[in-house]
């Protein structure tokens, strides 16, 4: 690992660290568990591999890793998906059939028309999983625009920094694809600083005060 | 490639959706429709389109008055203030329309309305465009699809309307002995009235779906959309 990797997992330590602080002092972390569970996943393959590189600095570790991260995307969108329409289900239907679809979609595309995923073949499986939760998460945010419906500010900040960073994640895994194994490590060192800009802006989501909320109809009643 | 071009495109649309998107100003919708103040507001409404319509056509008779009399500027300048009038009214129309578009999102179910027809109205265009709207809704399963099917013959006729106002307008100032922009102008009131007259069924329409809502489950509602998510 380069000096410069090593100094940008430190800062994005120390930005976990903040966030995760964050959203338990600040009461987010209800508002989307599968998050409040990825924060922690993160952390911990960043202390592993920039702590201990000569153990899971490899191969392994980074496909074992990336399927966690992934699985935990797919249940960010999903958990999203499911509390901001649970409340309403005239759209939560709608939701329901359009998430549906778009999960089969993707299961066909990756179980169908990609090669078996391993180390050898990342940019072939990874951003097919990195599109299928952007748009996951996308449908949510249409849907959420289309019905009216009321968002946290957190839930949405979620979505505003996930989907970015995603669009970089399948970006650099193109340029690596096209480059080769020689520039991973400049690949590398821009996703994570990506991951860190990130982090930096759910910081500033997390710590911020919350916008308050009209008074009901009870007080119109 | 496809799936870079995909997923920019996705996050094109989750930015530039959730960047326009404000929870003060939907949560002030759900206050609306979870508290809509059912008949009170259809009745503010049909006075509000009561005074508009007498106001235009005080004006448009004091402007035909003054024609009448060969006070030929008069005539016009109260033409135009009966116009001017009547894109007021045109605007506010406009604006409700963009409401009850969103609102008739927010319900679960709304109540049906009749297929849109050329009969109440005197302008061709506008007969032409509702006599279409009357064909497609055949086609339309859903009660909200051909609510929004309303919403929008019913936009559509308040800026024919307001062309043909217009117009008229400038073809009197042009002409002021030729009878026919006055005619023309008188025609356009008439049908703004009938517009009107759709606009307070599709209002009432959709009040009538948002209070269908229980009582009690509007409060509950509120409560998780408000209290558990702030």
């Amino acid at each position: 690992m380069s000096d410069l990797l090593i100094l940008v997992a430190h800062a994005t330590k120390l930005a976990l660290l903040a966030l995760l602080a964050g959203i338990v002092w600040r009461g987010r972390a209800r508002l989307c568990w599968s998050f409040a569970a990825y924060l922690p996943a993160t952390l911990l393959g960043n202390v592993l591999v920039s702590l201990w590189p000569t153990t899971f600095y490899t191969s392994w570790f980074w496909v074992l890793k990336q399927a966690t991260y992934d699985t935990l995307k797919v249940a960010i969108a999903l958990e999203l998906a499911w509390r901001v329409f649970s409340a309403f289900p005239g759209a939560a239907r709608t939701a329901g059939r359009v998430i549906l679809a778009l999960l089969v979609l993707s299961t066909v595309a990756l179980g169908f028309l990609t090669p078996g995923s391993s180390y050898n073949t990342v940019w072939d499986w990874q951003p097919r999983v990195a599109t299928a939760a952007l748009w996951l998460l996308t449908a949510t945010a249409l849907l959420v625009v289309w019905y009216q419906v009321p968002v946290h500010e957190w839930q949405r900040a979620i979505m505003l920094g996930l989907a970015p960073y995603l669009v970089v994640f399948v970006a650099l895994l193109d340029l690596l694809k096209r480059r080769g194994w020689a520039f991973r490590e400049p690949i590398e060192a821009l996703g994570t600083i990506a991951f860190l800009c990130v982090v930096l802006f759910w910081n500033w989501a997390a710590w911020r005060g919350g916008a308050p909320g009209p008074a009901g109809p009870a007080a119109g009643a | 490639m496809l799936e870079l071009a995909l997923s920019t495109v996705g996050c094109v649309l989750l930015c530039y959706t959730l960047g326009r998107y404000n929870r003060a100003v939907t949560l002030q919708r759900w206050q609306f429709v979870l508290n809509a103040p059912e008949r009170e507001a259809i009745e503010s409404l049909r006075q509000r389109m009561q005074l508009d319509s007498a106001l235009a056509r005080q004006a448009f008779e004091t402007a035909s008055r003054a024609r009448e009399g060969d006070r030929h500027p008069d005539a016009l300048t109260i033409l135009r203030v009966a116009l001017s009038i009547l894109e007021d009214a045109g605007a506010d129309r406009l604006t409700r329309l963009r409401a009850m578009g969103v609102y008739s999102r927010m319900v679960q179910a709304i109540q049906p309305l009749p297929a849109p027809s050329a009969k109440p109205f005197r302008g061709a265009q506008l007969r032409a465009a509702a006599s279409a709207a009357g064909l497609v809704h055949r086609f339309l399963v859903g009660a909200e699809e051909r609510f929004r099917l309303w919403l929008l013959v019913l936009g559509l006729g308040v800026r024919i309307v307001l062309r043909g106002g217009r117009r008229s307008a400038e073809a009197a100032a042009r002409a002021p002995h030729r009878r026919r922009p006055w005619g023309a102008f008188a025609r356009g009131m008439d049908d703004f009235d009938a517009l009107d007259s759709s606009h307070l069924t599709a209002f009432e329409a959709l009040v009538a779906s948002l209070s269908a809502v229980d009582r009690g489950d509007r409060l509950r509602l509120w409560e998780q959309i408000a209290g558990g998510s702030r």
